[in-house]
């Protein structure tokens, strides 16, 4: 594993690490009343109301970093279930279903008082149904309308003129569904949720990504790279699960002012930088070491993913006076945005040239049927945009199918015959 | 009349989406459909006629260009296919539903690709945004959602139909209904129609305008009733919806009957009704929401079919291809069902774009060969 060359990172690290540890005395030990999410939720309405969330995907990183993703996933694989079904948003369903197979963190999670989910790709209402009946809780369901107007630059509509990139119809759909969960939560928790309180908190959210902002440009913009994608992913990542709080806003200006003062000192992430590269999907969480393997060879830095740049063009929405309208409204699209023609290929093309790309990397991970969509498009677009790009076959937490050697080959290759110096 | 109905049936279950591109003026009223969770009682109220795009083992090069391997079943393959070669140039409109991602995401390549100029001529490609899970806020969204459907056809077909003319619409559905429902009768307790021939009868209810299908099935289903009983074990089709019946030649070619299948092509066909609700557009999208069959139809409404169908089932053939995401996490639910009852079954991944494997048929052989030995030691 690369040294992490950042204090924000050790920073953040031990942040997760206290926050962790909290979530787990009120979760595990005192048995306090939480909630099993998917991470594209809007978590500000569960932290302001003191219930505390568990997101799927945090539990499911955790699972493959104590190394048990393996057992459960075969114990899944010999109860029938098809290899092609979507282990990323299985595997913790995995742990409470087939808890004997392995060791799942600090004994498996307890039930939950609620689940919550987008009913994104069809998988979802299948995985948490399968999940809230292994834990007996109840299960509450964000229905995904479909988008049918899809303005070009979505990522400049987002902030100021939202309405014109969300369609009236979804945004009251979706506006209604969390009112309808914020109604649950409050019968959850015995306490009304502070609507002055969470339109504060979405500002400061606003805040914190304007931050995130001007972290990713001056990253963008400096000669060389001043922070490994994985130390960007770690110190966001962390940062977002809080968004909005006074660690959040704090972190990310610290992450934000450090990155300032490497550019300033001409300090590379990886000093013989010659060719950029950017990471098109969600992390490949079973090898991280794979972002660094390319640097001594090909002097090849992956530069960009869309952890930090997600967060100001995703996140942000001024202007809205209902703080629910302005939650609706950024979680209407996350999968639009981020998977489907035309939206993410424009915009992982207009993050290429900001961020001078040299290559993209693709991730086709075909069990995660959403990410594994519109890939082709994107492929299409870079390519056109002069951007070389290399589809990667992967799943991100299944590692049962993944030869690393193998993969680092193709890349090396593909570097070598696409990207010469 | 009974041997030219089954014949028209079959003809009209088979060619509408075939012969699309063949004559422009005869194109100009059909609307592409990618699965029939789009309401056929709108499109005819708009004066327009529903071809819905179906599975094939037809090669689609221009299409695999475009869709990522293994996500999308053979129908999307088949009618982007379709688009990209110009045979959808003349047809009034394409609509999917929201009623499956691969749907939706088609959806959006489409979009996408007129809007790069990849494919030229292209009608209007629409999303009928039905949503299916208990959410409160769900059944008025789909009301509005359908009225938006009704619209966009009305302003395509330039026919604006009246409250009175949906409830027309409606009406004649039902009559077509009963019919289909006459037929598919005729395959439960003491079958008198394999599966093979079955399904392009029911399935034919889509396609065809409501009148004309009332009088071939009832023709059709006169004609089978004469016929004896077929012998053999009675099996079920479950897993992702057939649409096709290349999995029921399957079966039936090793000795069983298909005598149902949890698929609106086949014994859904008919499905329920249109409530007399006083208002069509609401009644409409209701009866689609509940009884859509796909991969966002909630796990609990299947499992409630696949349970009232059981007692008249002797095998179950479960079929889950690659690109399924949805239907495979019922599988050790169904099994476990299968078991407490002791009804055999097997499980393939057939893809209706490809012939059965020879595997697969061993394993048909084997299944209804273990259910006739069963048969024979019960007397």
């Amino acid at each position: 594993m690369a040294e992490k060359q950042l204090e924000s990172t050790a920073r953040a690290t031990a942040f997760q690490k206290t926050w962790f540890g909290e979530l787990r005395r009120r979760v595990f030990d005192e048995r306090d009343a939480y909630a099993l999410v998917q991470a594209d939720v809007p978590f500000e309405l569960f932290d302001l109301l003191d219930i505390p969330a568990v997101s799927n995907q945090w539990w499911s990183s955790l699972v493959a970093a104590k190394r048990q993703a393996r057992a459960f996933l075969d114990a899944m694989s010999a109860d029938g279930l098809p290899e092609q079904l979507c282990r990323y948003c299985s595997l913790g369903f995995a742990t409470t279903r087939y808890s004997g197979a392995g060791e799942a963190p600090w004994g498996g999670l307890p039930p939950p008082r609620l689940l919550c989910a987008r009913l994104t790709c069809d998988c979802v209402h299948r995985v948490f149904s399968l999940w809230a009946e292994a834990l007996g809780a109840e299960l509450f369901e964000i229905d995904h309308p479909g988008a049918t107007e899809l303005p070009p630059r979505w990522w400049e509509l987002g902030r100021h003129r939202s309405r014109e990139l969300v369609e009236p119809h979804r945004l009251e759909f979706v506006a209604a569904t969390l009112e309808r969960l914020v109604e649950k939560l409050e019968a959850i928790s015995g306490r009304r949720l502070d609507r002055a309180a969470l339109r504060a908190r979405l500002e400061r959210v606003n805040q914190q990504e304007e931050i995130f902002d001007e972290a990713r440009k001056l990253i963008a913009s400096a000669p060389v790279t001043p922070v490994r994608m994985t130390e960007q992913i770690a110190n966001v990542m962390a940062t977002q699960w809080v968004r909005g709080t006074d660690w959040a806003l704090a972190h990310a200006e610290h992450f934000r002012d450090e990155i300032a003062r490497r550019v300033d000192d001409g300090v590379a992430a990886y000093a013989d930088e010659r060719r950029r590269l950017m990471w098109v999907g969600a992390g490949l969480w079973h090898d991280t070491d794979f972002y660094t393997a390319f640097e001594e060879s090909h002097g090849a830095v992956f530069v960009w993913s869309m952890y930090l740049a997600f967060g100001p063009d995703g996140y942000i929405r001024y202007g809205f006076d209902d703080p629910i309208e302005a939650l609706a409204s950024r979680t209407a699209s996350f999968n639009e945005y981020l998977h489907n023609p035309p939206w993410a290929a424009e915009w992982i093309v207009e993050q290429a040239r900001e961020h001078r790309i040299d290559a993209a990397l693709v991730l086709h991970p075909r069990s995660m049927k959403p990410s594994a969509t519109g890939r082709r498009f994107i492929e299409r677009a870079l390519e056109e945009a002069g951007i070389p790009a290399l589809p990667i076959e992967a799943d991100v937490v299944d590692a049962r199918a993944w030869d690393p050697a193998t993969t680092r080959a193709a890349v090396r290759a593909f570097l070598d015959e696409r990207v010469p110096l | 009349m009974g041997t030219s109905a089954i014949a028209e049936l079959t003809a009209e279950f088979e060619e509408p989406f075939r012969v699309l591109g063949r004559d422009a003026a005869r194109d100009r009223d059909a609307v592409v459909i990618s699965w029939p969770s789009v309401p056929v009682e709108i499109i005819r109220a708009a004066g327009l006629r529903p071809v819905i795009a179906r599975s094939g083992a037809e090669p689609t090069p221009a299409a695999d260009a475009v869709l990522e391997p293994e996500l999308f079943p053979s129908r999307l393959h088949q009618l982007v296919e379709a688009a990209l070669t110009g045979r959808l140039a003349h047809v009034a409109a394409i609509v999917l539903p929201r009623t499956s991602d691969p749907d939706y995401k088609c959806f959006l390549y489409l979009r996408e690709l007129v809007r790069r100029g990849v494919v030229g001529a292209l009608p209007p490609v629409l999303l009928f945004d039905l949503l299916q899970s208990g959410a409160a806020e769900v059944p008025r969204y789909d009301a509005a959602r359908t009225g938006q459907l009704l619209a966009s056809l009305a302003h395509i077909s330039q026919r604006h139909p009246t409250d009175d003319d949906l409830r027309a619409a409606i009406g004649a559905a039902k009559r077509a209904r009963a019919a289909a429902r006459r037929v598919d009768a005729l395959r439960r307790s003491e079958p008198r129609l394999g599966g093979l021939e079955a399904l392009p009868l029911l399935g034919a209810f889509w396609h065809l305008a409501p009148e004309r299908y009332a009088a071939l099935a009832d023709a059709a289903a006169d004609a089978i009733a004469a016929r004896a009983p077929l012998a053999g074990p009675r099996a079920m089709l479950a897993g992702v919806p057939v649409d096709s019946n290349a999995l029921h030649a399957a079966v039936e070619s090793q000795g069983a009957i298909v005598v149902t299948e949890i698929s609106p092509f086949g014994a859904a066909a008919a499905g329920d009704d249109v409530d007399d609700a006083p208002d069509p557009i609401t009644a409409i999208a209701e009866r689609y929401r509940r009884s859509s069959i796909d991969a966002r139809t909630p796990a609990a409404v299947l499992e409630g079919r696949i349970e009232s169908v059981l007692p008249g089932v002797d095998v179950v053939v479960i079929s889950l291809p690659r690109n399924d995401a949805s239907f495979g996490w019922d599988y050790p639910r169904l099994r476990r069902l299968l078991e407490r009852r002791s009804l055999p079954h097997t499980l393939l991944d057939v893809d209706p774009g490809r012939a059965i494997a020879a595997a697969d048929l061993r394993r048909i052989a084997a299944l209804v060969g273990a259910s006739a030995r069963a048969e024979a030691r019960r007397g």
